[in-house]
């Protein structure tokens, strides 16, 4: 069946994708595919869909110290681009756990964020690598950290009119001698094709001596938005992932998240996954 | 009555016009509009894989894909994978009996076909099969017949 629309307008510039996204009634379609199946169950509404296909937003490109992903980037090319999978292999792997592949060949990297869901799956592996948003507007451009960009279930900081570009996710060098392990691990009733009921993004730097340098963790699906693992992070720096920093960061993990009861899961099982994935994570950075 | 929209595709190796409402799903286009059938609605909601045709060479779901999006492009239909013939992994599903009740393989086929043209193997080949769901065969006749059709492409006889 159609959806419910008035219209739909290809624009071929930004300029002009802009000015009709000016209109109250108007919103950005990318991949479509989580804006069709919310106008199909009449969760979300809009007169006007814009088509982001014609305005060059795709594409991976180095650029300086960072690495730009166009918004309108699928997830297949992100899982298959080869600077992702080497200096940010959490989003590459997240890539290809979104949906399946007819899925992944048409969702979009700026679809994903734009969305607002606490179960975005390449939110995590892009809050360990802080990386900046790019929001373009009718008035001009400004960079939106990724820890500031999830406000809530289905809210983001996008103002009615504005547009994500692309995001740029910061190159980080590592030191001679020192070991970086970076995994995304989802969990779900199956492997594909399911939203997240927990998600885990993390990013170790072991020193010489097998102490933790750096440790950045990210976690899906346990709160009202995507969030960093701060205190589990604290409890762990500078230690080696041993068994008493990992009991350690187990408990201090608790306190990072704010899980709920839904139909995909209850809270307090989302507690245990939670402890269980880091749990994994750290065992394979002690392991090497 | 809202205004129509101008969608020019490459359909199957044709260049075919449509006017059609601004909502209209590429599937509904495919199947009501052009009148190839082959393509089914399983879910409506991305989550089957019974509407799988390939869009610009890459397999999507055509019920999530806004006909006015598809717009310039070319698209394949399970009607149009092989040339004139069936593709070498429809007549693998034949033979391996990866077919049952038949309503998933349309979508199968065109995704079982990409995944072939990409040239990936083993588990890989299995994850890029995993969003198209079958209620009846188990899958592993499905997957037989992957790796049946994988050895007749790379050794056409
Ligand atoms: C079967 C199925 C399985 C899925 N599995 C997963 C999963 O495992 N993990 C996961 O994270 N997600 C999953 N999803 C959700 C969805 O595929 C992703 O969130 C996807 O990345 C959305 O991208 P899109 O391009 O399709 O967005 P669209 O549906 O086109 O847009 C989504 C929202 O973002 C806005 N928007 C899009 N692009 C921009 C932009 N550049 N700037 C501003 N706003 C924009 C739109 O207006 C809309 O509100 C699944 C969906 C389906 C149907
Ligand atoms: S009908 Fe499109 S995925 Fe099920
Ligand atoms: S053959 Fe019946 S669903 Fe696959």
């Amino acid at each position: 069946m159609d959806v419910a629309i008035q219209e739909v307008v290809r624009p071929a510039s930004i300029a002009e994708a802009l000015a009709t996204l000016a209109r109250a009634d108007a919103r950005p379609i990318a991949g479509g595919t989580d804006l069709m199946v919310q106008l199909r169950d009449g969760r979300r509404h809009a007169a006007c869909l814009v088509d982001l296909g014609r305005l060059g937003l795709d594409g991976v490109r180095r650029d300086g110290d960072a690495v730009e992903i166009g918004a309108a980037t699928t997830m297949d090319a992100i899982a298959g681009d080869a600077a992702v999978r080497d200096w940010f292999p959490a989003l590459a792997s997240a890539a290809g756990q979104v949906g399946g592949w007819p899925i992944q060949c048409r969702a979009t990297l700026g679809g994903n964020l734009a969305n607002g869901s606490p179960a975005a799956d390449t939110a995590g592996p892009l809050l360990i690598a802080g990386a900046g948003v790019i929001v373009v507007a009718a008035g001009g451009r400004r960079r939106v950290p990724i820890a500031e960009f999830f406000l809530g279930p289905g809210r983001t900081a996008l103002r009615q009119g504005e547009l994500i570009a692309a995001v740029r996710l910061p190159l980080a060098e590592t030191a001679a001698g020192r070991r970086v392990v970076e995994r995304f691990v989802k969990v779900g009733p199956r492997r594909e094709q399911v939203i997240s009921v927990a998600s885990l993004a993390g990013r170790a730097v072991v020193g010489r001596d097998g102490a933790l340098e750096q440790v950045r963790i990210a976690l899906g699906s346990v709160a009202p938005t995507p969030v960093r693992a701060t205190a589990a992070e604290r409890a762990l720096s500078g230690r080696r992932p041993d068994a008493v920093a990992r009991r350690d960061a187990a408990r201090a993990v608790q306190g990072d998240i704010a899980p709920i009861d839904d139909v995909r899961a209850p809270a307090r099982y989302r507690r245990i996954v939670v402890a269980v994935l880091l749990d994994r994570f750290l065992r394979e950075v002690e392991r090497g | 009555m809202v205004d129509r929209v101008t969608v020019t595709l490459t359909l199957n190796g044709e260049r075919r016009r449509f006017e059609v409402p601004p909502g209209r799903r590429l599937l509904d286009l495919l199947r009501d509009d052009a009148g190839l059938t082959g393509t089914k609605e399983g879910c409506g909601a991305g989550e089957c894989g019974a509407c799988t045709v390939l869009l610009d060479g890459v397999p999507v779901t055509s019920c999530l894909v806004l006909a006015a999006s598809a717009d310039g492009r070319e698209v394949v239909t399970v009607e149009g994978l092989g040339s004139g013939a069936l593709h070498p992994f429809q007549e693998a599903l034949v033979a391996r009996g990866g077919v049952q009740c038949g309503f998933c393989t349309p979508g199968v086929a065109v995704t079982g076909a990409a995944a072939l043209a990409r040239g990936v193997t083993g588990a890989e080949r299995t994850r890029l099969l995993a969003g198209n769901l079958c209620r009846c065969t188990g899958y592993a006749k499905i997957l037989a017949a992957l790796d049946d059709a994988a050895e007749a492409v790379d050794a056409p006889a």
